[in-house]
């Protein structure tokens, strides 16, 4: 049986996630104390600035889940009341439901992100070095990874940006394709333009110019960028040596206006410009959009795009539901599958055995037959067996794949008295 | 099966396979969706393969490309304009480029297909090497010319995308506006010295064969308007530094220019180029 404890974004402010995501930094040894619990099995500990979750295997649904919530609250020092209002949990399917929601990025705060899959993977890693998992929750992550890679792959839910310096990343590729060697001027040192700068370079644009009103703040963001500060005074001549350029002063009237870029035009040799405008007011004239070879984007362009865009994975989002339904009827199959498997084992074992008993009292009569035909009797007799054990075995496995199998289970365990 | 069967046999299935790759292409335009056009390409590759078959068998046929007929010219077009569309994406990875193009190469096809195949295009005494120089280079210019033109229209419909503000699925499944600059750019630079060498061919042919009147043949002041234009674009490309969305304008208009002026020449005057 599968249970999952947790808390997430929507069920827990901020100051319980860093309670208990701080609490689990510190217990260096989260995993062997929860596999300590009494009854809980295999065990899985995810743990992200947005969600926290324990995924076990258990034998008794109830206790395990009041244990584990127990531990939860304790490692975040939760009272009971705080620990009642932002915990959730699932059993067997729902739980499985769950994960691979979770893992698919439709559970997620910007749903499609791509980052919740690595730290999936990684709180894997962590419970298979410690050997906290088996069988059950083994096959369980391979089919949420699997899950997860059919969405990403089957639906556009992770295609298009939805932040705006991603957007603004994007419409820089569709301008100039690669951005490799593309210099960019950063104009202001706001936080949300050099999150945008930061972006454009880790897409390989390179050479980053910052101009600023004060140069020691203009020289300060220069430095992270290993690039170069220069003043307001000297932005046309910045602006002929580079390709984009993002604004986020907080000046009242434009810094850059439609002449000063028409003025530079041919010295640009006509070169393609992105300038990102956001700042408010804006620092960027609209004129200068109607300019040839030149594309300009103010931060509701940007927020249009990405508005747009999140429209689109709410849409593919309903694919990508589809599809954890699949996979995840697809696990509970061979979850039901499993239910059967001991008994199946033990059955065999028990004819074996009979076989074996059987062979070896009438092995004085057996002797007085040649080599050869000893073994056709031994074959018939083993033969007969695998048929009469053959209707069984098939009618165990399809039950326990369309319905709950105890019942069936329970019946050949008592009809061939396997439980001794 | 005789070698004549078998050529047209190459060229009925080329002609399928450029058919095929045409509609994936609209289609992939008309569905947005990139991985179409890039089946496309690779139908348009094996079109381009069974098209060379033809004209090489077609060649060793008549011994020589000097010879070659009406529907033999037509689908070297077809031949020639897809040859440089491909070579183009191991450079760009353009594929919706194929979309553009491919009609051209498809309409090459069906006037191909409606001509008699035993018909020898040339009069006698055309049938010289020069004049297949001449009649190559030319077609192949002409071919990287309509690429650089399909380039030059497909930039001006992302920079209206782009400049209204519209990242949508269009925008994304077109290639981004440097890509088609880059790729106007180098056909220019290829196309206009292969049509030079081509033009300068048939003059000296024309010198040698026709020796006076030539200059004022319609077709030829046509061909020369044409190598003039292209010729004037590149220098501004290259000189003035023009690029972008003039360049892309100027190419287009180019290209409707002298498809309108070639039509009028071909229908309204007697050339001496009458047997094309």
């Amino acid at each position: 049986m599968i249970v999952l404890v947790g808390l997430n974004h929507k069920t827990a402010s901020i100051a319980v996630r860093e309670k208990i995501f701080a609490g689990c930094q510190e217990e260096k040894d989260v995993l062997a104390r929860l596999r300590s619990l009494n009854g809980v099995g295999e065990v899985l500990h995810l743990s992200t600035c947005n969600r926290v979750e324990i995924i076990a295997s258990v034998e008794d649904h109830g206790k395990a889940v009041k244990d584990l919530r127990d531990f939860m609250a304790a490692t975040g020092g939760l009272t009971e009341a705080q620990a009642a209002d932002c915990f959730y949990e699932y059993r067997d399917e729902e739980a499985v439901r769950h994960i691979f929601r979770v893992a698919s990025s439709l559970d997620s705060m910007v749903m499609g992100e791509t980052q919740i899959l690595g730290q999936v993977k990684d709180a894997y890693r962590r419970a298979l070095a410690q050997y906290a998992t088996g069988v059950v929750l083994n096959r369980l992550m391979h089919c949420s990874f699997r899950a997860a890679k059919r969405v990403r792959t089957e639906t556009a839910i992770a295609v298009n940006p939805v932040s705006v310096s991603y957007a603004a990343v994007e419409l820089a590729k569709k301008i100039f394709g690669s951005l490799n060697g593309k210099k960019i001027l950063l104009i202001g040192a706001g936080e949300m333009a050099e999150l945008t700068g930061m972006h454009l370079v880790s897409n390989g644009a390179e050479g980053v110019i910052v101009a600023n009103r004060t140069l020691a703040q203009a020289e300060l963001l220069a430095e992270k960028f290993h690039g170069e500060a220069a003043s307001l005074d000297a932005l046309d001549k910045k602006l002929i040596e580079v390709d984009i350029v993002i604004s986020s002063t907080g000046a009242p009237d434009f810094i850059v206006t439609a002449d000063m870029l028409k003025k530079i035009h041919h010295q640009r040799k006509n070169r393609l410009l992105f300038l990102v405008d956001i700042a408010m007011p804006r620092d960027i004239e609209p004129a200068a959009s109607s300019l040839e070879n030149v594309y300009l984007y103010n931060i509701d362009d940007l927020q249009d795009i990405v508005d747009e865009n999140m429209n689109v994975r709410k849409k593919e989002a309903i694919r990508a539901e589809m599809i954890v339904e699949e996979e995840v009827a697809r696990y509970v199959n061979w979850q039901k599958e499993l239910e059967s498997v001991p008994t199946i084992i033990s059955l065999r074992g028990k004819t074996e055995e009979i076989v074996k008993a059987e062979m070896e009292r009438a092995a004085g009569w057996i002797r007085s037959f040649n080599k050869e035909d000893q073994e056709k009797i031994e074959n018939l007799v083993n033969s007969i067996v695998n048929k009469v054990l053959h209707s069984p075995v098939a009618v165990l496995k399809e039950e326990s794949s369309e319905f709950n199998s105890r019942d069936i289970v329970a019946a050949v365990r008592r009809l061939f008295r396997l439980d001794g | 099966m005789t070698l004549i069967n078998l050529e047209m046999i190459l060229f009925k299935i080329s002609f399928i396979f450029c058919a095929v790759s045409t509609a994936g292409y609209l289609l992939s335009l008309l569905v947005k969706k990139i991985k179409l056009a890039k089946i496309s390409t690779w139908i348009l590759s094996a079109a381009f393969g069974f098209l060379t078959l033809n004209l090489l068998l077609t060649v060793i046929n008549f011994s020589g490309l000097v010879n070659l007929g009406s529907r033999n010219i037509l689908s070297l077009c077809a031949w020639s304009a897809s040859g440089v569309y491909l070579a183009l994406q191991f450079k760009t990875k353009t594929r919706t480029l194929g979309a553009f193009i491919s009609p051209f190469i498809f309409l090459f096809m069906i006037a191909a297909a409606g001509q008699d195949a035993g018909k020898t295009l040339l009069p006698a005494n055309l049938q010289t090497w020069l004049t297949a120089v001449h009649m190559l280079l030319t077609i192949t210019g002409e071919a990287l010319f309509i690429l650089a033109s399909c380039a030059g229209a497909m930039f001006i419909i992302q920079d209206g995308l782009l400049k209204s503000k519209k990242l949508n699925k269009m925008s994304r499944l077109l290639p981004s506006l440097s890509d088609l600059d880059r790729i106007n750019h180098i056909c220019l630079l290829w196309g206009f010295p292969v049509l030079s060498v081509g033009v300068l061919a048939g003059m000296i042919f024309a010198e040698f064969s026709w020796q006076a009147g030539w200059l004022t043949d319609p077709k030829i002041i046509w061909t020369f308007a044409g190598w003039i234009i292209y010729g004037s674009l590149l220098h501004q490309r290259l000189a003035i530094g023009w690029r972008g969305y003039r360049m892309a304008l100027v190419s287009c208009a180019a290209f409707i220019l002298l498809l309108l002026s070639y039509g009028s020449v071909r229908f309204c005057f007697s050339t001496l180029h009458n047997f094309i």
